[in-house]
């Protein structure tokens, strides 16, 4: 039983991590990335390929990571005079190219056949059940490390310039300040962090294939930080325990009502995400957490 | 005077062994009806759900059909069934939920090649027994514990059929469309592969991406090189959205597919003018072999239609599952129980088509030969079934066989 709740608590942080890297994008920055996936399937094919090769995962997982960071730097500069559905689209577009080069560069990626075998973090020397408690601790670790990084980087005077940019991008041009710089590097920061937690379940799952980064994952990103609140890292947490909860806690609803059939739950499954969305779109769109805020695209 | 109503030693004696004797009985009698619990992991959601309730059916037929006949070795089976959403990721987390918590001792019914890869780490781990459909050779060569059944033929036994059938058949030209994913592709790099051992060459490769509305401009770009056949590593839905573009262009030309895409839900959609002539390659006896007409009646009196060959292949994991369990006793362990399957599946043995006439030549201490209703169910040293292959033609609207091939 412990072995699946740690599963569970694993899956929230490496989500936790993706929603805090779009929470800075998004709440913090005002820019609509519809292309998270895109910067985890970087994160996770970027760790799998150098492990792979005999990089070990300490290494590759910040570099998968970083590769992540860097991927957005060209997209920054070629897509930020574009604000708002545009950036939205050029974003959705680029993840699915990142997913078709997948499949496409089998010398590099194996293609459709994907990449199994993947080396698990500690299981040399923690084995199967004791490497999972010990993932756990680590990224909790993590996660808390960025929690305050970020908070140091909200009330710093690079954080106060992307609020500005997000409130109102034509007051912080006119006192001087090159709002494309801030919001490409908010992108890039960001998407590290969804290549982090990309690297870090490429790690856990030990197989990744292009199947697996689909759109559907970017909005289940989305989902999490708008149901919690963008603008606040406790919203980012419930915000991802509640989505999880959801994803993960109607597999149980069949054993709690037995009338329910597996291609049913699997609707209901949809329909309970959709509606929790909808409900906090309507009544509160802020989030569980966040701060109604002005201009806020 | 006081009457006793004390037990002398040897009567005292007799009621503590009998105390113990029916405590032990009890126990044991418990022990033996503990259900046997069963995973499912199918594709319910994502590509594979067009298969995937099929197969669950399937196994819930199967299971029905071992407990009416009073369990495996005396054990009734117990589903406990997960949608893994065609996703390695959602995967991992359904089956550890299988494992750790409902703590199944084997998992049957797995569609992809993706999700069993993913899986298999944690089911090893965990010494049970997964069943699957997938193609992919990578997973008999990571399978060290034998645990692993590969109740489907590989991409490279499929690619060769088809290659095969197509020389046979007396076609020169071939043409290659594939889905793009992992098993589809693999399956025509075979094809292209044989077909090009013998130094002839396909007229074009074409991968083509999943959930399009039209596959037009593949099919244009393949049909203008002018093949005389057209080997379609595909599913039904999109082999239904690739023939009726093909019978619109109205450039004749021959189509060769799988008998999961090209079979009577084809013809119905299509209609007899489109699939009139398409060659279709199955595994056999998927027609002829009795325990497909027993599992094919009990599958369309639940659901209405014709099973595929995936929900065979199901059927096929559970009662040979039960045989091995019957045959391995009652408290036999999932290794133990793998160990019986060749035992109950293959050569020397009387053939049977059903789990109660096989349980009940088992209990005589006879051998047993279980012919599924998808394949014979001759396993590899690796696990894997391989199959003979019928080669079936729409005559109108009817699938008729015209032969059978068998590779090795």
């Amino acid at each position: 039983m412990e072995l699946y709740v740690s599963a569970i608590a694993i899956w929230v942080l490496i989500y936790t991590l993706m929603a805090t890297g779009l929470a800075l994008q998004y709440g913090f920055t005002g820019l609509i990335n519809f292309g998270v996936v895109g910067f985890v399937a970087i994160g996770a094919y970027g760790s799998g390929i150098l492990s792979q090769h005999g990089v070990p995962v300490w290494l590759s997982i910040p570099a998968g990571a970083a590769l992540a960071g860097l991927a957005a730097y060209p997209l920054g500069r070629v897509t930020l005079r574009l604000g708002g559905d545009y950036l939205a689209i050029v974003t959705l577009g680029f993840s699915e190219t990142v997913r078709i080069f997948i499949i496409k560069e089998e010398w590099l990626t194996r293609g459709t056949h994907g990449m199994p075998g993947l080396p698990r973090i500690f299981e040399d020397w923690a084995g199967r059940s004791s490497g999972d408690l010990t993932l756990l601790v680590l990224l909790v670790a993590v996660n808390v490390v960025i929690f305050l990084l970020m908070r140091g980087l909200i009330r710093s005077p690079f954080g106060r310039i992307l609020a500005a940019v997000r409130d109102n991008e034509v007051a912080a041009k006119a006192l001087g300040k090159d709002t494309a710089s801030f919001k490409t590097r908010a992108l890039m920061i960001g998407s590290a962090l969804c290549g982090l937690g990309g690297a870090f379940q490429a790690h856990y799952i030990t197989f990744i294939g292009p199947e697996q980064y689909v759109p559907l994952m970017t909005f289940y990103v989305w989902i999490a930080i708008m149901i919690g609140g963008a603008v606040s890292i406790r919203g980012i947490v419930v915000g991802t325990v509640i989505l999880i909860g959801f994803l993960e806690g109607s597999r149980f609803l069949r054993d709690v009502f037995g009338g329910i059939s597996e291609v049913q739950l699997a609707s209901v499954r949809f329909w309970l995400i959709g509606m929790a969305l909808i409900c906090t779109v309507l009544y509160r769109p802020q989030g569980l957490f966040g701060e109604r805020t002005k201009g806020t695209n | 005077m006081v009457e006793s109503f004390g037990f002398n030693r040897r009567q005292f004696g007799g009621l503590v062994a009998g105390l113990t004797a029916s405590l032990g009985a009890g126990s044991a009698w418990a022990q033996n009806t503990r259900p046997f619990k069963l995973g499912a992991l199918n594709s319910i959601t994502g590509a594979g759900g067009v298969y995937g309730p099929g197969m669950l059916e399937a196994i819930k037929l199967a299971v029905k059909e071992v407990n009416d006949a009073g369990g495996a070795a005396g054990r009734k089976f117990e589903i406990f069934a997960e949608d893994d959403q065609t996703r390695a990721d959602a995967a991992v987390l359904a089956a550890k939920k299988l494992v750790e918590i409902t703590k199944v001792e084997a998992i049957v019914g797995i569609w992809p090649s993706a999700v069993q890869l993913a899986v298999m780490p944690i089911t090893n781990a965990a010494g049970i027994i997964t069943m699957n459909t997938s193609g992919a050779p990578e997973i008999d060569e990571n399978d060290k514990l034998d645990l692993v059944w590969q109740f489907y033929g590989s991409n490279v036994i499929f690619g060769r059929a088809f290659a095969e059938t197509v020389r046979k058949l007396g076609y020169k030209r071939p043409g290659v469309m594939a889905f793009n994913n992992a098993t589809m592709l693999a399956q025509a790099r075979y094809f292209q592969k044989t077909w090009e051992e013998k130094g002839d060459k396909v007229v074009d490769f074409i991968p083509y991406e999943p959930n399009q509305t039209s596959y037009r401009t593949e099919l244009d770009r393949l049909l203008s090189k002018k093949p005389d056949i057209i080997s379609a590593s595909s599913y039904l839905p999109d082999l239904t959205i690739i023939l009726k573009e093909w019978y619109q262009s109205g450039i004749p030309c021959k189509f060769i597919a799988p008998g999961w895409s090209a079979n009577e839900t084809l013809a119905r959609t299509l209609g007899a003018d489109v699939v009139d002539g398409i060659l279709s390659v199955s595994n056999v006896p998927a027609t002829q072999n009795p325990a497909f007409k027993h599992f094919s009646s009990a599958f369309k009196a639940a659901t209405g239609r014709e099973p595929e060959t995936f929900a065979a292949a199901s059927y096929d994991m559970v009662i040979c599952l039960a045989l091995a369990l019957q045959a391995a006793g009652a408290e036999a362990t999932p290794a133990q129980i793998a160990s019986k399957i060749r035992t109950v599946a293959e050569q020397p043995g009387k053939k049977v088509s059903s789990f109660a006439e096989g349980r009940e030549l088992l209990l005589k201490g006879e051998k047993i030969d279980f012919d599924g209703a998808s394949a014979p169910l001759t396993f590899t040293p690796e696990g894997r079934s391989t199959p003979d292959f019928g080669i079936y033609e729409f005559q109108k609207d009817k699938l008729v066989l015209k032969e059978v091939i068998r590779l090795t």
